[in-house]
């Protein structure tokens, strides 16, 4: 009882000395709560009947029913099939280029060279989705794109590629790795950058080749920053790009490119069925969480420091 | 190192290889950019045609004629401009003393504050119940509700909050000694001590919100009010559709390539200007923060 | 009226105490260094006196006020970090005004004050440049400007010197000493550097592991060092100490050394000590060379002379303990190579309870 009231005392004592601290901190929590938790707790609509008018909280229960429903649509299954095959072609695909680009950035010995073609292969990060999506119409275009005109020239069919189910994801992963690639290649430069010059030193001095060197010493020194990035990507494996995909896929192309994100998209913002599409986002947020703390797990193993 | 001199003939070749493969991928980063802005100067039907490749084929600004004398080109690109700037600073007014106040050690509960963002990192609830959560609270169709809803998230706090924390105390003891209240000591010690973060992650915001569409797509119904990036996929959808606006235009001074084109290229012209600012900092180990502890 | 007053200070971090009930006294005017080994909780006790840690027990008064939960800002103090901590984004000017303008100064005021203290420090050059444009000395000045200006009225100052190079420490050392001098101001100056704290200080206080183990006079400590610790720790190279057991003759107590026989000065507590072992400690700087009358004299032999300059140290090793002695070269030292005893005067000898560690016949000791 009287730890409770020194403990009040000094609490009271605290806030009058440190009460901007506290202010400080005020805006950043309340928007945490309104704009991230609230929703946490509106999650529960994938457990009821959702009805705008009677609202999250008075909306009847109905229990496991909306996971019967999506366990038992093609349409689900499909869409996690495509989730997970999408991101795990991504995974392959898109996490070694920037690892070999930086590689090869090191290798580079004109400065002013390496410099441009950084500046250059940076810049697609930059670009909307929207843009992303624009071109790779625009290229795609069966009339008018300049890849069925090359194609054309080279004595082939032209292609309708956007319509056609089985070129829907090498477009996508293709423009993902065109739009990251360079970017993500930063930050196997800077560990690169870490490794001692004094071990490049000694290797020259012992007569090794600069491909020698690469597989020796630059890509061990790097690969506690490869095993740390490949831990992050397969905790985000689920995130893969939804926004481009709904800029890009058509009722013809969602056979192998419709994911979760979007099914929702489709079914909750413009089908209205809020309980459902909520239902389906809480599986996609379940399973990634599951990914992420695994991934977290591991990490921490492996390097001692967690991700986070 | 960089003493080519010194390279044996295998080495040298090697360079060389490399140097081309390097050259290559740059070129195919550039060429989509080359492309678009040699279609949006190309005549229509040209365009429509698919002949171009490099540089315009019968040079016209027919087709930005048309996209700049539309009025809602204009309201979204101001647009654009309203959300990023007014969205970034809200930003930066949210995330600066949050990030400061986590750093403390005297925070009463820190820990668990700490938690409490980076728990939002690992688990959302999903489109669904945040856009429900947006109609709730009746910030639909406002450019408010756009630009509040964004304002903060886990991944900026943590970077700012990490090098907050790498920061000797002595600087803030040394304030602190000399009569500074922890506004002072954020506002006139930390701040001017983070720049590099506190630039990273302005332009993090700024990039956000300048490509932002999603949430600008659902959540804005009145026209006027939509950013570019939302108005350019409108377009889009719209020119796809129409059969005709493809078909009847031959000879066309401008097309569906031609005009979607010119609107990406002036939706990137801004990135462009602003972009070697950009590099100056992000090669400064922008990602530094968000990987380690 | 006392400057700075601390009773019965005590310091936890957790569970784990680091200060074990401080008593000290700092007079107005007075320069007082806490010096012992690192992790002796020197800064924990000086940041106590700042206001940069709470204090668990016991109570600081500054200037006849309990400070105990006043704020740093309020307690009149200034404080030179070890790192400076000056603002990078700031020039000298701005760095030293800083603390005028959270105070929110008059202008002309800070403007006065600023250049006072630049022309006493010197830096009246510099005002326009930034931090990273200054050398190390210049720096550790700006700190110094820093807290002058401010005119507060106790000065603390955590290992300022210890980031500089070994000459430039000299050369500040005597600037701070001069300051004082120059300003009189109540300081408490926290080094690990035994010469830094014999040097600048009015009285020394040495740590050890949270506990205050002697407070005097330079002199008073290297003289009469009150245990072994103190002794090994002030005077450079340390005081030899060497184990030993105390025998009694008609003409008094002595000990025998590698053969030879040290006679012990007149101590009480070595009444009735035959048998008992004791450690004698013997200045390096006590000793002269060579075989004098009257004196007592130890065999050595010699492996090693290292030259200084105007001195040199002659290492051997007697009774198993590497031994030091410091001596005059003349400017060579071709007759210290052969040295092979070594003298020095009864009344110099300092002898140490082996098992307490305390002096033997300590002048009234200040110890608490
Ligand atoms: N914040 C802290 N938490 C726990 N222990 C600390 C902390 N600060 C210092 N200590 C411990 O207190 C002791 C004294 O530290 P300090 O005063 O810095 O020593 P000194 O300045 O004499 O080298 C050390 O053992 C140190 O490990
Ligand atoms: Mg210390």
């Amino acid at each position: 009882m009287e730890n409770m009231q020194n403990r009040m005392s000094w609490l009271k004592e605290h806030l009058r000395n440190e009460w901007q601290i506290y202010v400080m901190l005020a805006p950043t929590i309340i928007w945490f709560i309104v704009f991230l938790y609230k929703p946490m707790y509106g999650l529960q609509i994938a457990f009821k009947d959702y009805s705008i008018f009677r609202g999250v909280a008075n909306s009847p229960w109905v229990g496991f029913e909306h996971f019967h429903t999506l366990f038992g649509s093609d349409q689900f299954l499909r869409a996690v099939k495509n989730t997970f095959m999408i991101s795990m072609l991504s995974l392959c695909f898109g996490f070694p280029m920037p690892i070999i680009l930086a590689l090869m950035f090191n290798e580079i010995t004109n400065q002013v060279f390496k410099k441009t073609a950084q500046t250059i292969v940076y810049l697609p990060h930059f670009i909307s989705t929207v843009i992303i999506a624009g071109i790779v119409i625009t290229a795609f275009s069966p009339s008018a794109g300049i890849v069925n005109t090359f194609l054309e020239w080279l004595g082939f069919e032209s292609i309708y590629f956007l319509i056609k189910p089985e070129w829907f994801r090498p477009i996508f992963i293709g423009s993902g790795i065109w739009q990251e690639a360079g970017f993500s290649s930063i930050v196997f430069l800077a560990a690169i950058a870490g490794v001692s010059p004094s071990l490049y030193e000694s290797a020259v001095v012992d007569g090794a080749s600069r491909w020698q060197m690469m597989w020796k010493i630059t890509l061990p020194a790097i690969l506690p920053t490869i095993i740390i990035m490949l831990i992050i990507r397969i905790g985000n494996l689920l995130e893969v790009g939804f926004e481009l995909i709904i800029l890009l896929y058509q009722p013809s192309t969602y056979s192998t490119g419709d994911v979760i994100n979007t099914l929702i998209y489709r079914q909750g913002l413009q089908g209205a069925q809020y309980d459902l599409a909520a239902a389906a986002g809480l599986f996609n947020a379940t399973v990634a969480f599951v990914l992420v703390m695994t991934a977290n797990t591991i990490s921490k193993r492996y390097s001692r420091t967690s991700l986070w | 190192m960089t003493n080519m001199n010194l390279y044996s003939r295998g080495d040298k070749f090697f360079v060389r290889i490399n140097m081309v493969l390097i050259a290559l991928f740059t070129i195919s980063t550039l060429y989509p950019f080359i492309y678009i802005t040699a279609v949006s100067f190309s005549n229509g039907s040209e365009a429509a045609a698919g002949n171009v490749v490099w540089r315009p084929l019968g040079f016209t600004i027919g087709a930005y004629e048309r996209v700049l004398s539309e009025p809602l080109f204009w309201s979204s690109y101001v647009n654009t401009f309203i959300y990023t700037i007014g969205g970034t600073i809200v930003s930066l007014i949210i995330i600066i003393p949050g990030a400061y106040a986590l750093s403390r050690r005297q925070l009463v509960g820190r820990r668990f504050w700490n938690l409490m963002v980076a728990f939002t990192m690992w688990f959302n609830a999903g489109l669904i119940p945040f856009f429900l959560n947006m109609r709730d609270l009746g910030l639909m169709d406002s450019y408010f509700g756009l630009i509040i809803a964004f304002a903060c998230n886990a991944f900026n706090i943590i970077l700012l909050r990490n090098f907050f924390e790498a920061i000797p105390s002595s600087f803030e003891e040394a304030a602190r000694m000399d009569g500074a209240n922890e506004f002072q000591v954020l506002w006139k010690v930390f701040v001017p001590l983070s720049k590099p973060a506190i630039v990273t992650i302005t332009l993090f915001c700024m990039v956000a919100r300048w490509n932002g569409f999603f949430w600008a797509m659902v959540l804005l119904k009145d026209e006027g009010k939509i950013p570019l990036q939302v108005y350019l996929r409108q377009v889009i959808a719209e020119l796809q559709d129409d059969e005709e606006f493809g078909q009847s235009l031959i000879d066309a001074t401008y097309s569906f390539e031609t005009v979607t084109s010119s609107i990406m290229v002036c939706s990137i012209i801004p990135v462009l200007i602003f972009y070697p600012f950009i590099q100056k900092y992000f090669n400064k180990g922008i990602m530094m923060g968000g990987v380690k502890e | 009226m006392a400057g700075v007053e601390l009773k019965k200070i005590v310091k936890k971090y957790g569970n784990t105490q680091v200060v074990h009930g401080i008593d000290l006294v700092v007079e107005e005017k007075e320069f007082v260094v806490l010096v012992g080994p690192s992790g002796c909780a020197k800064s924990t006790t000086l940041r106590m006196v700042a206001g940069l840690e709470e204090i668990t027990g016991g109570e600081i008064t500054i200037d006849g006020r309990v400070c105990n939960t006043i704020a740093p800002k309020d307690r009149d103090v200034a404080m030179v970090f070890q790192n400076y901590a000056l603002y990078p984004h700031l020039n000298v000017y701005e760095n030293i005004a800083f603390g005028l303008r959270i105070r929110k100064e008059k202008k002309a005021n800070i403007e006065a004050s600023v250049e006072e203290v630049a022309e006493i420090l010197g830096l009246t050059e510099y005002l326009e440049r930034r931090p990273a444009d200054l050398s190390g000395g210049q720096r550790q000045r700006v700190a110094m400007g820093r807290a002058i200006v401010r005119h507060p009225k106790v000065f603390l100052f955590d290992e300022p010197l210890s980031n500089l190079d070994a000459k430039l420490r000299t050369q500040m050392r005597a600037e701070i000493k001069r300051l004082h001098k120059r300003l009189g101001v109540t300081s408490i100056y926290v080094t690990h550097d035994q010469v830094e704290a014999m040097t600048l200080a009015d009285r020394i206080v040495v740590m050890q592991d949270g506990r205050i183990e002697q407070i005097g006079t330079p002199m008073e400590l290297f003289n009469n060092p009150v245990n072994t610790f103190v002794a090994g720790f002030i005077g450079s190279p340390p005081m030899n100490q060497i184990d030993a057991e105390v025998q009694k003759s008609s003409t008094g107590y002595f000990v025998e050394i590698d053969g030879a026989k040290i006679k012990l000065p007149k101590l009480k507590e070595l009444e009735g000590a035959e048998g008992k072992t004791v450690v004698v400690g013997l200045r390096p700087e006590h000793f002269e060379l060579g075989k004098v009358k009257g004196l007592n004299n130890l065999p050595v032999e010699l492996d090693l002379v290292e030259t200084l300059g105007s001195e040199a140290l002659l290492h051997a090793m007697v009774a198993n303990t590497p031994f030091v002695v410091k001596a005059e070269t003349n400017g060579s030292i071709d007759h210290l190579e052969d040295i092979s005893t070594v003298s020095i005067n009864t009344d110099l000898i300092k002898v140490f309870d082996k098992e307490t560690g305390l002096a033997m016949g300590h002048p009234t000791s200040t110890n608490s």
